[in-house]
């Protein structure tokens, strides 16, 4: 027979006490110094008078940088104009001023531009910046496995022409429009460390701040650059951009101190934050904030523009705007943000909300019940934007079925031009010179574009309108306005709302700025006591 | 200890239960699970406005046209909540047996020999050392979104729990002294264990029972907070209530219906197995 | 003892074998590949077939699957795809801040499951056995992501005693890095706790109806000695294959709760991995979490057989 069960010792109340104890002591020692506090005070000792020298600065993001596409723009610009430079920088109407350039003087014909470089200008290997630099710069954009979006522009120098080592002139092969939008755009790297950067082991750039830790997914570590060109700063001992990419507790990192400042709050967020007197809010039109409903013209009933232009009336702007953007952001049925060259009233308003005209135009193209696919990124704030527009189009009669997508896959479609009928996502490139927009961003592309939409009539519009050397003379915005009523009438790209990116900062963060790319300038940037 | 007695399965084990549910934890369990159920399931007629309806008041505080106010879309709460329990019931009700039969035959299979034991072991150790995260991008992926991704899921994730209770279970019970006695008494392996030792080692699987069927409800919400639940605008407890965080510190009253009906269900699944445990023990 | 680690280890290295295979098919079942997303959203198709061929995407399966291996065998895994810098780097240090987060709250889950079990499962007064009751089940019935972003609610923004999230290293910083600790290892723990308070209260109040404690009471054996001396001990078997499965539990969760917390741990690389599908990383790592867990399991198992003399070495 079986033996009785056996009795082994179990661990006695003794052994239990001691280990709770041992746990309550774990939390006592904690008790001598507050993590709160010491993440708040990390920013180093208080002292008054703005601006003021010292402390480290702490940027909370949603997402982690891809080191494959610092030379491009996407989800994280953070890093691009802290440890690099950009040869100019627009001010607010869209005039460059110096940055490593200090002066530029564009041909008559539009088919060359000069440009004088700074001279004391060190990389963070000690190594002086040259002219040699920019033309490594520009080849390297013209590299296809950079994807930068502005290759096209880069593609269109041919020839470099140095006079010293602080003079260049690029030779273009045809007059571009958009040339200071390059300029914007392209971030001067070390050229024996390229490699290294974009596999994510070391930046050596001319930018303030010189990157000394990286841990992937959690965070990035910078110190100032002693030899920076530019005197006196930065202001700042250094910064940290923390990744924390739960929504809620980059909200909570703001409001309690541990993170100074950010760009990636959601708009329903800082709908909530803007009574609070800790935090300065300030919207820029930058970034790739400009809604759309993206239609692929080869599907089944949307080849007509009639049906498409039925979806452009029958979205509630306004109530997506409040409802998904938290009332950050401004209806318009046209790309263009209201600092563009392009922008017009007309355009920003030509369609509104108007179910009936929906529906009689469905009605006039035969397509009264429709179902269609539907795809959008299966984050929250997507998926919420989508339920809003599936509605909305329910009540003109074109059912959808929505198709949740994660990031990777919904991009392989786009590129491979395999879109479902509709599908909604945001864009880029409408903050710049209006013929960037079209030759850079995919989804306006007249080339090629996830829509599959080719017209003549389109690519000649374009083409006129970059072909050229100035951007903003009568002719310029007449193109542009042209440009503008194609998207209109042909729908394969359907504007709602522009939100651009929002400034959050906590009430000690002073200065920050960020150029027409999103990459953010910490130059001038400090911390108050 | 000199006789051993052979336990069989008890004579009556229908009045055993319903003695188990009519004790006081029973009943609570019982009347919970049936108000959620029972609201869910008559949805249709509790409600008339469309779980799907948008309006431009969004967040809204609980009126007459609305009892538990709006979300951020301006749906009707009451009317989501009980869409999404009715989805909830239907898609647990439907994992959670096909996870139990699955893994309680697995381990069946497993007492049958040796290498069977260890075969189903380790598919066990694979199937839960798998991050449920990728096991759902997966078939989701391959399934595209809707309710079999998400019945699929939980099933699998509940086989090895099933699974390695039964085989716990059994395992103990082959060695105590009916067991042993029966097999020197000249029943064969799969007579001893289908009569004798499988009906002794069904108590965890209740427990077990109560803990599945609130995982799955927690399993749909994780997948619905990661993006990979039943196909939007559909509602589901946990479509809602990951859709209510962002408004916790704003609006918690968004929270407080999902969360209480979510509860409420756990609490109730909870209660009656507990009641049923004891009533099988007594 | 011997015998039995003898006929584990073939078989858990089986299990890795086969682990390895799913892991590399799963990865290509799912849509979308790695040189999209290194090409970002407005690169052209020639840009991406350069990466597919530069990175090796354009070789037969086999032939990925077999360098893979080999790469593992050397030991050396390589440079991540997306991510950045060398796959064995991101690992060890998510593992680092795993391993703390994971630890921490299994201690947490022992401390707090087993007084709540033994309360649970002794106490006379009624009210004391319902509070136990309701806290196990309240627990249970609140899904972590509420928990943690309520956790975060009340300590970080409404008393501001802890940091929201974040992670100091353990050797560097102790005081800080078990106040970072804290709300992580609590979320994680809680749902843990509770289904292990529940077996274990389970087994103790079977343990206590069984005929030898009635002997052993009327031999005039103290209550307390029961329980503490024979109840427990008989309960904690099948309590100790619950919180193995329930370690596995709490890696998956350690997905969410690190998400919660901006802990950058393993559960956030695999999150990212996936999310920019960085093959390397997620393959490796996946591998890495099916070996610990064929490892715990066989711990779990020794355990098992150890407390339990009733069951044979097998």
């Amino acid at each position: 027979m079986t033996a009785p069960p056996r009795l082994p010792t179990a661990p006695s109340r003794r052994a239990l006490l001691r280990a709770g104890l041992a746990g309550a002591g774990l939390l006592t020692l904690a008790g001598c110094r507050s993590a709160v506090e010491h993440a708040r005070n990390a920013a180093g000792a208080a002292d008054a008078g703005p601006p003021r020298r010292g402390g480290v600065l702490t940027v909370a993001t949603g997402i982690d940088v891809t080191p494959s596409l610092l030379f491009a723009q996407s989800a994280n610009t953070l890093i691009q104009r802290l440890v690099f430079n950009t040869l100019t920088r627009y001010d607010d109407r869209l005039r460059p001023q110096p940055e490593l350039a200090t002066a530029w003087e564009v041909s008559p014909d539009g088919l060359s531009v000069t440009l004088r470089l700074r001279e004391d200008v060190l990389f963070h290997s000690g190594r002086r910046f040259t002219a040699e630099d920019v033309v490594f710069a520009v080849r390297n954009l013209q590299n296809p496995a950079r994807s930068a979006q502005l290759r096209s522009t880069a593609a269109a120098v041919t020839d470099f022409r140095r006079n010293g080592d602080f003079e260049l002139t690029l030779v273009l092969a045809h007059p571009v429009s958009n040339l200071f939008d390059l300029f914007e755009f392209m971030i001067i790297p070390d050229r024996d460390s390229v490699e290294d950067a974009v596999a994510g082991t070391r930046l050596i750039g001319t930018g303030p701040f010189t990157l000394t830790d990286r841990k992937p997914g959690s965070s990035l570590a910078f110190a100032r650059n002693d030899h920076y060109w530019n005197p006196g700063r930065p202001y700042l001992d250094g910064v940290e951009i923390r990744i924390i990419p739960q929504a809620e507790s980059l909200l909570s990192s703001l409001r309690t101190g541990q993170t100074h400042l950010s760009y990636n709050v959601r708009g329903k967020d800082v709908a909530t934050l803007r009574t609070d007197p800790q935090f300065r809010i300030h919207p820029y039109d930058t970034g790739s904030g400009a809604y759309y409903i993206g239609v692929n013209t080869t599907a089944e009933h949307v080849g007509d523009k009639r049906v498409r232009q039925a979806i452009a009336w029958a979205i509630d702007r306004d109530r997506l705007v409040q409802q998904a953007l938290g009332g950050y952001g401004s209806v318009s049925s046209a790309p263009w943000p209201t600092s563009s060259p392009a922008y017009t009233e007309a355009g920003a308003t030509h369609y509104r909300h108007d179910p009936d005209r929906a529906r009689a135009l469905l009605r006039e193209a035969g397509a009264e019940r429709l179902t269609l696919p539907f795809a959008h990124t299966n984050e929250a704030g997507p998926t919420a934007v989508a339920q809003i527009l599936q509605y909305d189009l329910q009540q003109v009669g074109i059912d959808t079925v929505l198709q949740p997508t994660d990031s990777p896959t919904m991009q392989k479609q786009l590129i491979s031009q395999s879109m479902p009928a509709l599908w909604s996502l945001s864009h880029g490139f409408a903050q710049l010179h209006p013929a960037t927009l079209a030759v850079s961003a995919y989804p306006f592309n007249e080339a090629k574009n996830s829509s599959r939409f080719t017209s003549p009539a389109y690519t000649d519009v374009v083409q006129r309108a970059w072909n050229r050397s100035d951007s903003d003379s009568p002719e310029a915005l007449e193109l542009y306005q042209r440009i503008t009523d194609v998207l209109l009438e042909e729908q394969f790209v359907i504007n709602l709302a522009i939100a651009g990116l929002i400034e959050v900062a906590g009430h000690r963060a002073r200065g920050a700025t960020l150029n027409k790319f999103g990459y953010l300038n910490l130059d001038d940037a400090y911390l108050t006591a | 200890m000199t006789t051993t007695t052979i336990p069989r399965k008890s004579a009556a084990p229908g009045g055993r239960y319903r003695a188990a549910l009519l004790s006081a934890r029973g009943l609570t369990g019982l009347a919970l699970v049936g108000v959620v159920a029972l609201a869910g399931l008559l949805a249709p007629l509790l409600t008339g406005t469309d779980p799907n309806a948008q309006s431009a008041l969004a967040l809204a505080g609980p009126s007459a046209e609305h009892p538990f106010g709006t979300d951020d879309l301006g749906r009707d709460l009451y009317s989501r909540v009980l869409h999404g329990i009715g989805t909830d019931l239907a898609l647990i009700v439907t994992a959670v047996p096909i996870g139990a039969l699955l893994g309680c035959s697995a381990a069946l299979l497993a007492a049958s020999s040796r290498w069977a034991d260890l075969a189903v072991q380790r598919a066990f150790d694979l199937l839960l050392a798998f991050p449920g995260l990728i096991l759902a991008l997966a078939v989701t992926a391959v399934l595209g979104p809707g309710r079999w991704p998400v019945v699929i899921v939980i099933a699998l994730a509940e086989i090895p729990g099933f699974g390695r209770q039964l085989r716990a279970g059994i395992l103990v019970q082959r060695e105590r002294e009916y067991a042993l006695a029966a097999r020197v008494g000249g029943a064969s392996r799969a007579r001893v264990l289908l009569r004798h030792v499988l009906p002794n080692a069904v108590d965890p699987l209740i427990v077990q029972t109560a803990v599945a069927l609130s995982l799955g409800v927690f399993i749909e919400g994780a997948m619905s907070f990661l993006g990979l639940g039943v196909r939007p605008p559909e509602p589901t407890l946990g479509s809602i209530l990951s859709q209510s965080v962002a408004y916790l510190a704003t609006d918690p009253a968004f929270a407080a219906v999902p969360l209480a009906a979510t509860t409420a269900l756990v609490l109730g699944f909870t209660l009656i197995a507990e009641a049923l445990n004891r009533g099988i023990r007594r | 003892m011997r015998t039995f680690l003898l006929k584990r280890l073939p078989s858990g290295l089986l299990v890795l074998v086969l682990a390895s295979f799913l892991v590399f098919l799963i990865l290509r079942l799912i849509p979308g590949d790695p040189a999209t997303t290194l090409a970002g959203p407005d690169a052209g198709p020639a840009a991406i077939e350069a990466i597919r061929s530069e990175l090796g995407l354009d070789q037969p399966l086999f032939g990925q699957y077999a360098s893979w291996l080999g790469r593992l065998l050397s030991g050396d895994l390589g440079p991540s795809y997306a991510i950045g810098g060398q796959v064995t780097d991101l690992i060890g240090n998510g593992l680092g801040a795993t391993a703390q987060l994971t630890l921490g709250a299994l201690l947490l889950v022992v401390l707090i499951a087993l007084p709540l079990a033994v309360l649970g499962a002794t106490s006379r007064r009624r009210p004391v056995a319902a509070a136990v009751q309701a806290v196990t089940t309240g627990v249970l019935a609140i899904p972590p992501f509420v928990t943690g972003v309520l956790l975060v609610l009340v300590f970080a923004v409404g008393f501001e005693l802890l940091p929201a999230g974040g992670h100091e290293s353990l050797l560097a910083e102790p005081d800080l890095a078990v106040q970072y600790l804290a709300m992580p290892a609590l979320c994680l723990a809680l749902p843990s706790a509770a289904v292990l308070a529940r077996y274990l209260k389970d087994g103790i109040e079977r343990a206590l109806a069984e005929d030898y404690v009635r002997t052993a009471t009327a031999l005039g054996v103290s209550r307390r000695r029961i329980v503490w001396r024979h109840a427990l001990p008989n309960a904690l078997p099948s309590a100790v294959t619950v919180l193995g499965l329930q370690i596995g539990h709490l890696v998956a969760g350690a997905v969410l709760v690190e998400r919660i917390f901006a802990w950058p741990g393993l559960g956030q690389l695999i999150e990212q991995g996936v999310v920019r599908r960085d093959y390397p990383v997620v393959q490796d790592l996946l591998l890495l979490v099916v070996a610990v867990y064929v490892a715990v399991q066989l711990l779990t198992d020794l355990a098992y057989t150890w407390l339990d003399p009733r069951i044979r070495w097998e």
